[in-house]
């Protein structure tokens, strides 16, 4: 939780801290996901094979084609071994049965699902409030930050749940919330803020992504590699 | 030409309960998409009550840019009512210089301690969305940290602009928390 969260919330705007401590990071200062990474014991990043100039977009418009091989062969090419590149190229692995390429990968989606930025990308893409709860409750356990939680739940097919999320995000994060607004739900008279488009842009392409993958492959993948993990 | 003016620095005493206490009830009207009790907390008259029924949500209202039209005066009467609830002016700087001397003063800035808490009380970011202007100057501190900050600037007080005497001593005179703002 970010110190402009704590002393909103010291004056009775969310959650339950009325601390207010002076050395706690700004909200901006680490990425959505980056808690709880050591990210400086990874391993160097596996650059793409030069000239391939493609994308998980292209992926995705592949498999909208209904060229599913294409865009399993594009996810191969374009995997750098961790992030979204793989936790696609492995879902589209367990939706065409190839168990070997998913039990290669498995380890690098388990600790992709680490922290809560993909359980929350998940619940939001899910949308349904059913399937989307033991997501949320995983990005809740996992501490995830209360704007986060608010943006995935503003993201439900269920009314009352998506203008709960709404009414949260704009007590948690106005900026966000007038981005999402004019982003996502094309509220009339929302405009962006430039300070949270970052990291809305951050958050949503994965989100995205995965919605247009298809959210319940991606979660039967995930629930598998966490299992596993344990 | 029309001159611009630069608006004055004020503080105010903040009563947080009932802040807080405006806060959930602001919560819970646009939560349950109550837009009569909207219009009822916000103390709309006929126009802007059934300005706040129309649309999908009534927190889309709040969602939208504070420079738009149709919302403005909804923000605005959002404010009045905070204000009138929560906050008690205290005591307005006759100088507009004020805060450029708080953001600057080489003698409040070279004290890391004076310049933190002066930054918190002038930090927008640190209020609730609903008592924040867009190009307005604006913050808190609770009690402890005004008194904290009362108590840094007293010694300072001899080598201090005349602006910065008058909201040292303001500060020191209030009770409580204190609100900062400069378009409430």
């Amino acid at each position: 939780m970010g110190f402009f969260d704590k002393a909103r919330q010291y004056l009775g705007l969310g959650g339950s801290s009325d601390e207010d401590e002076a050395d706690d990071p700004a909200p901006n200062a680490a990425a959505p996901g980056a808690r709880g990474r050591d990210r400086k014991d990874r391993p160097p990043l596996v650059e793409p094979p030069a000239g391939t100039g493609q994308s998980v977009e292209d992926a995705l418009a592949a498999r909208e084609a209904g060229d599913h091989a294409e865009a399993r062969k594009i996810l191969a090419t374009i995997d750098r071994g961790k992030g979204l590149r793989t936790l696609l190229r492995a879902a589209a692995a367990l939706e065409a049965g190839d168990e070997d390429v998913v039990k290669s990968l498995l380890a690098a989606v388990a600790e992709e699902a680490e922290g809560w930025k993909l359980s929350l990308q998940l619940a939001g893409a899910l949308g349904d409030p059913a399937l989307a709860a033991p997501y949320l409750a995983r990005a809740v356990a996992a501490k995830a930050p209360a704007w986060a939680i608010a943006w995935a739940r503003a993201g439900s097919s269920d009314e009352a749940e998506r203008r709960a999320g709404l009414v949260d995000l704009l007590f948690e994060d106005p900026r966000l919330a007038r981005t999402i607004a004019a982003r996502d739900f094309n509220v009339v008279g929302a405009v962006t803020d430039a300070d949270a488009t970052p990291r809305y842009a951050a958050f949503a392409h994965g989100r995205d992504s995965i919605r247009r993958f298809g959210a319940a492959t991606v979660g039967r993948l995930v629930d598998r590699a966490q299992g596993g993990a344990r | 030409m029309s001159a611009h003016v630069r608006p004055l620095l004020s503080l105010y005493t903040l009563n947080r309960p009932e802040l807080k206490a405006f806060s959930s009830e602001l919560r819970a009207v646009l939560t349950s998409d109550d837009r009569e009790g909207l219009a009822r907390t916000l103390g709309l008259g006929a126009e802007l009550s059934a300005r706040v029924g129309k649309g999908p949500r009534a927190v889309d209202w709040f969602l939208r840019a504070e420079t738009d039209a149709e919302a403005a005066p909804l923000f605005a009467s959002l404010r009045r009512v905070a204000k009138k609830r929560a906050l008690a002016l205290a005591w307005t700087s006759a100088e507009p210089s004020l805060e450029g001397r708080l953001r600057a003063f080489d003698l409040l800035r070279e004290d890391a301690r004076v310049a933190g808490l002066i930054d918190k009380l002038l930090d927008a970011e640190r209020l609730p969305w609903f008592l924040v202007r867009p190009g307005a100057t604006s913050g808190w501190l609770d009690s402890a940290k005004r008194e904290d900050l009362a108590g840094q600037l007293r010694p300072l007080r001899p080598s201090l602009p005349k602006e910065l005497v008058a909201f040292a001593d303001a500060l020191r005179d209030l009770d409580g928390d204190v609100v900062a703002h400069d378009m409430l």
